[in-house]
């Protein structure tokens, strides 16, 4: 079977084929949620919390439902009956929700109404009535909250304390030690598609047009939460206008469908987008304080990485930001720990590279200092501490071409020959230049997925799975996987994704849905073959009876004799003497604990920043990035690096630009809107460029795959605040880099 | 949002529909209207009960000049102002209408918008303040006009009656040899709130600048012009005088969530200076 | 209250009763046309999202009323493709893969449209981020998009010459 399935791949994977779903999406046609509009469908609008924490008084239900066109006002006195708490968290990746259950307010921007309309103008007009009046609490909405505590766990079950080695004994004995802190912001997701849904009931069964980056999850989810199969529940999402952990499973959406139920018509809900800075998960902020110890050679000799995070007082998720110190840099004792505060805020929850992101920026801060603090190059100094095999668990890696992509990004870059010292470099108009590098890293994770595949008679093929694409290219690479373990042209498979009626294909998310449902895609298409594959061998009118199924390769359409190719017959010829319309292959994947256990699965890059900076008004522009990344396979090159691209610009936005800004006695986001949280602009990145060094992955999955999605921001946003130190000699520990931080230098 | 709307066709008939009802909130471009609506709307508060949708008014439209000034209507888009064939004391103005939000916006936002909304970070006060502006006013009652710096009173408020319409921009005409420019500061390269923006007109002669007005934005409640560094500017030759903190004093930068008050001060210092001196060249005028 | 607006949409006219003066341009697109190519991202003009072109410029749909603008000829993303044939700056996006979601790329494209008719921009790639600024994007497709808006500059240049010939 392995020689069957290696020589399958190479036609259409790897290619950089244009998006198959470009067409739809460059002339409109591609349907995101809210642009269904069934028959009878009604409006519905939020009403939020303006207080962080407290109850909600009074509503004025009556004037509301007085207003023109307003149907119904959904509140916790009528909504309906719900199977389950909204606290219940008995499904996967689920956090505790608010659907109207009481009158508390958890924080601001909770829901506390919805009010449903025959239009979106009255529906909105009706929310504003009901003036709601408050009996609020003092909150806590800061990382200095009263309360601080230890947590078992943090991220997805890591433990909150991991050690290895003696990091005391490393700092004593080290010829140079750094302390710092680094603060990284409060962030939200601002996918640039509002959280939205259109519902539709119909007796039980339950018909739902819906972003969600894990279908099956969120049908899970609803059907606990309605009392219902989850097979009555048809949920649609062919399109994401963008996730990054925010849409995995069904946030206030729910309420949408509470409000069709209640109503008893379709209902459309979507957030404004003040509304998703509160309901729908962030990025917590974070302070890591960082200890490094080294030789005077500059071997580390300990790093000691501390993360104060914070949760919601309600429920838990804990940015995970120590977690880069286990398997980057080489180092005979490391220690994460962590400790968290309550907030009056909605629960944090996954946002691109949840802990990789905001604890790469802190690592790589601090071997930039540390390098500084030897007097050795950054590029020289990560090399002279490159990790071998994983520091905290001594596994080898199933593979690491990181050198590779510090080298390949040097020479692009033009590295070599840049000065040691800051403050070195200006450009003819006098700007401040800096150069700096960072160390991208993101763990190879696999979930669970299921595929089906069909061969047809006349020669195409159907791939079917619940695959997700939040502009990924998941319509794209999964169709390139797809023909290739059918042996088919791309055009001949007919792919079948974005829905729930569909093969479980598990999430979209921790840059492992390709490496899973593409995994599951591939068997299947593999037992298809085989079961094609033992028709023919097995009959002696076959020109490849007896060839045995090893002795058989899938390729254009046509089984051959491996040993020789003019010895073949097309899956249609097969079929039809075996008298079938098809034969079909199921195939799963999913993570390997054996393999886990040997091995530690990491992707892998090198950024490389420059950055020029106005020494007076201390403005920073990133004018070039060049990122060299090595994660195994890539099926789709064009749309790796567009990934790459993004995952960059997250990092820029990460280490200049997003924040919010809390209001620390209201507990309200200030800048709830695309113009003051400021993501970045076309003009703000002028020159952005990404490398694919090769990597070959015999160990990691069956596809070679270690994903793309998240690796990018990490490392960028270390790099652009080295380059910042290198161009000015200030170093700036607090993120986003704010405007003043030069004052005075 | 409002389930009134009324469209006047000439400006007395909207001048009798917002002395009938002085509620009326006047509609123009819409880029300050609906986001301030977006974040009422946010935070539970009553949303606007009516607008006065002046798109229909042909008195709002038009940049003219008659004997003694330029008229603006104060329905012109920051596009028009973009656009329009002014002469170079206005290249203040261009620079800052090319600089509000994005191309969309500007499209849309009007210079009359801009003005009675009265933010500090309004990105059209300082160019007209540079340019000794002053907006008229209509009303059933009459028409007036006022200078701008007496029309803006503090963060959101104006002179303007709740029946008054702000009808037209009036700017003097200059003669001589005159160049003006602006700067703007912001978190982002465009599409950005303004931290600090600094707009200048000199007129020069002889080598010397006989006239200096220099105003700065948001770095206090309304923009504010710089008198003292304009005395002393006064007759002296480019780069002879020195811009210095103190001519700054009565600004009053305020910490927000886009930058502190010291930064803004340091920062319109900076830019004041920079804008001097790239006016003092002669490529100025060219560019 | 009820009121009509006649708007011509991509050369079709349509005349649409509105029982509420509250009806954003974006709105009567997406929801009493069936017009949803035009998307809407922030509904007060910070994102770029629900770009169309009103009168031949590129405006946000999401800060003007409908009823403000009859009379008016609006062109939105679905009429973009003639016969089926895509846009040169559609086509581009698709060539430079210069989306990733796609949630934002009607704006993007109508918003380049209207650049390149402004012709203020040409094919300096700084003028083109700045002209293109207005439209935000999250996946970070920055790089691709301007790209894609110079290729179709030069080819639509090239095409006019090519008429004009």
């Amino acid at each position: 079977m392995s020689d069957v399935q290696r020589m399958r791949h190479g036609s259409s994977i790897g290619l950089p084929v244009t998006r198959r779903d470009g067409h739809d999406k460059v002339t409109g046609q591609a349907r995101f949620a809210a642009d269904n509009h069934p028959t009878g469908m009604l409006y519905a609008v939020l009403a939020t919390s303006r207080i962080a924490r407290g109850r909600v008084a009074f509503l004025d239900v009556a004037a509301a439902r007085a207003h023109v066109g307003v149907v119904e006002v959904m509140v916790p006195g009528n909504r309906p009956a719900l199977a389950i708490h909204p606290d219940d968290k008995s499904v996967p990746f689920s956090f505790k929700m608010d659907l109207l259950q009481d009158d508390r307010v958890r924080y601001a921007g909770q829901s506390i109404a919805v009010v449903i309309a025959e239009t979106l103008e009255a529906a909105t007009e009706g929310a504003a009535l009901l003036a709601p009046r408050y009996a609020a609490e003092a909150v806590e909405v800061t990382l200095d909250a009263p309360g601080a505590f230890v947590p078992e766990t943090v991220g997805v079950g890591a433990p909150a304390e991991q050690r290895h080695g003696d990091v005391e004994a490393g700092l004593d004995h080290a010829a140079h030690r750094i302390e710092t802190t680094y603060e990284t912001p409060l962030q939200f997701h601002n996918a640039m598609e509002p959280h939205g849904i259109v519902a539709a009931w119909d007796g039980d069964a339950l018909s739902i047009d819906m972003p969600t980056q894990g279908l099956a999850l969120t049908q899970m989810r609803i059907a606990a939460f309605f009392g219902i199969r989850m097979e009555d529940i048809h949920i649609r999402s062919p399109f994401i206008g963008g996730g990054f952990g925010s849409k995995l499973l069904a946030g206030p959406q729910v309420l949408g469908i509470l409000a069709a139920k209640l109503v008893g018509r379709p209902v459309k809900l979507v957030l404004t987008r003040a509304q998703m800075y509160g309901p729908v998960t962030h990025r917590s902020a974070t302070r890591q304080s960082l200890r490094l110890g080294a030789a005077a050679d500059g071997q580390l000799t300990a790093i000691d990485h501390h993360v104060r995070t914070a949760t919601s007082r309600h429920d838990d998720f804990l940015e995970p930001s120590g977690g880069i110190s286990h398997s980057l840099y080489a180092s005979p004792a490391i220690a994460t720990t962590a400790d968290a505060v309550r907030l009056d805020t909605g629960t944090p929850g996954f946002m691109r590279g949840p802990g990789e992101a905001s604890g790469s920026i802190a690592l790589e801060s601090a071997m930039d200092e540390m390098a500084a603090a030897c007097g050795i190059d950054p590029l020289e100094f990560r090399l002279r501490n490159y990790a071998e095999v994983e520091p905290i668990t001594g596994k080898p890696f199933s593979s690491k071409a990181l050198r590779d992509c510090y080298a390949q990004g040097a020479t692009t870059f033009g590295w070599a020959g840049r000065p040691l010292a800051p403050r070195q470099m200006r450009d003819a108009d006098g700007l401040l230049v800096g150069w700096g590098l960072g160390t991208a890293i993101f763990p190879a994770m696999m979930f669970q997925a299921e595929a089906r595949a069909v061969l047809r008679r006349d020669g195409t093929g159907l791939v079917e799975a619940g695959i997700h694409d939040m502009g990924q290219g998941a319509w794209t690479a999964f169709a390139q996987i797809a023909a290739d373990s059918l042996g088919l042209d791309i055009d001949q498979v007919e792919f079948r994704g974005g829905r729930s009626d569909l093969p479980n294909a598990g999430i979209a998310g921790g840059s492992g849905h390709t490496a899973t449902a593409g995994g599951a895609i591939h068997a299947a298409g593999g037992q298809a073959i085989a079961r094609l594959t033992e028709l023919a061998v097995a009959d002696p009118r076959s020109p490849l009876f007896g060839a045995g199924n090893v002795g058989v390769v899938a390729r254009d359409g046509r089984l051959v004799r491996w040993d020789d190719e003019s010895r073949g017959e097309t899956y249609g010829d097969i079929l039809a003497r075996a008298g079938l319309d098809m034969v079909e292959g199921q195939g799963s994947a999913a993570a390997d604990q054996a393999t886990a256990e040997q091995y530690s699965l990491h992707a892998h890059g090198a950024v490389f920043a420059e950055v020029k900076v106005d020494p007076e008004l201390g403005q920073v522009r990133v004018t070039r990035l060049v990122g060299a990344f090595a994660a195994g396979r890539i099926i789709n090159p064009r749309m790796v690096r567009s990934q790459y691209y993004g995952g960059m610009i997250w990092g820029l936005s990460f280490a200049l630009h997003e924040h919010a800004a809390m209001d620390v006695r209201t507990g309200r986001v200030m800048n709830a809107d695309l113009a003051e949280y400021r993501v970045p602009v076309n003009a703000d990145v002028p020159s952005v460029e990404a490398i694919l060094v090769e990597e070959e992955d015999p160990h990691v999955n069956a596809l070679g795959i270690k994903g793309v999605g998240e690796i990018g921001i990490t490392g960028t946003a270390g790099a652009i605040a080295n380059a910042v130190w290198h161009a000015t000699g200030v170093r700036v520990r607090k993120f986003p880099i704010a405007l003043e931080a030069f004052s005075g230098a | 949002m409002s389930t009134i709307w009324l469209q006047p066709k000439t400006l007395p008939e909207a001048l009798a529909m917002l002395a009938a009802d002085p509620a009326l909130t006047p509609f123009a471009g819409g880029t300050d209207l609906y986001p301030a609506q977006a974040a009422r709307f946010a935070w539970g508060e009553a949303l606007p009960e009516a607008i006065l949708d002046l798109g229909a008014l042909p008195e709002f439209w038009g940049i003219a000049a008659d004997a003694t000034q330029w008229r603006i209507g104060a329905g012109a888009t920051w596009a028009q102002l973009r656009d329009a064939a002014l002469p170079a004391e206005f290249d203040v103005l261009r620079a800052a209408s090319c600089q509000v939000g994005g191309a969309q916006i500007q499209n849309r936002g009007t210079i009359g918008g801009n003005l009675c909304n009265a933010s500090p970070a309004a990105d059209g006060v300082p160019p007209l303040l540079a340019l000794d502006a002053a907006v008229e006013l209509a009303s059933l009652r009459g028409t007036r006009t006022l200078p701008l710096g007496k029309f803006l009173l503090g963060n959101r408020q104006t002179e303007r009656a709740p029946d008054e319409l702000l009808t037209a921009v009036l700017v003097p005409h200059r003669a001589g040899d005159l160049r003006s420019g602006f700067e703007k500061l912001g978190a982002r390269h465009y599409l950005v709130i303004s931290i600090v923006m600094v707009a200048a007109m000199v007129r020069m002669e002889a080598g010397r600048i006989a006239e200096a007005a220099i105003a700065v934005g948001a770095c206090s409640a309304v923009a504010q012009r710089l008198p003292a560094l304009e005395a002393a500017l006064r007759g002296s030759r480019p780069g002879e005088v020195a811009v210095t903190p103190g001519q700054l004093d009565h600004l009053a930068p305020i910490d927000d969530a886009r930058a502190t008050g010291a930064y803004r001060r340091e920062a319109a210092l900076v830019l004041v200076r920079r804008l001097l001196a790239r006016l003092a060249l002669p490529e100025a005028l060219v560019a | 209250m009820s009121m009509s607006v006649t708007l011509t949409v991509n050369r079709v006219p349509h005349t649409v009763q509105l029982d509420d003066p509250r009806v954003t341009l974006l709105d009567l697109l997406r929801e009493r046309l069936d017009l949803t190519g035009t998307k809407k991202g922030c509904d007060r003009g910070q994102c770029g999202a629900c770009t169309i072109l009103l009168d031949g410029r590129r405006v946000n749909s999401c800060l003007a009323l409908a009823i403000s603008h009859d009379g008016a000829e609006i062109q939105t993303i679905e009429g973009l493709a003639e016969g089926g044939a895509l846009h040169p700056v559609q086509a581009a996006f698709i060539a430079h893969d210069a989306f990733q979601c796609g949630f934002c790329t009607p704006g993007q494209i109508m918003s380049a449209i209207g650049l390149i008719d402004e012709g203020q921009a040409g094919e300096d790639p700084e003028r083109v981020r700045e002209g293109m600024s207005g439209n935000l994007c999250r996946c970070g497709a920055y790089r691709g998009i301007t790209e894609a808006v110079i290729e179709a500059t030069r080819s639509m240049a090239e095409d006019a010459q090519e008429k004009a010939a």
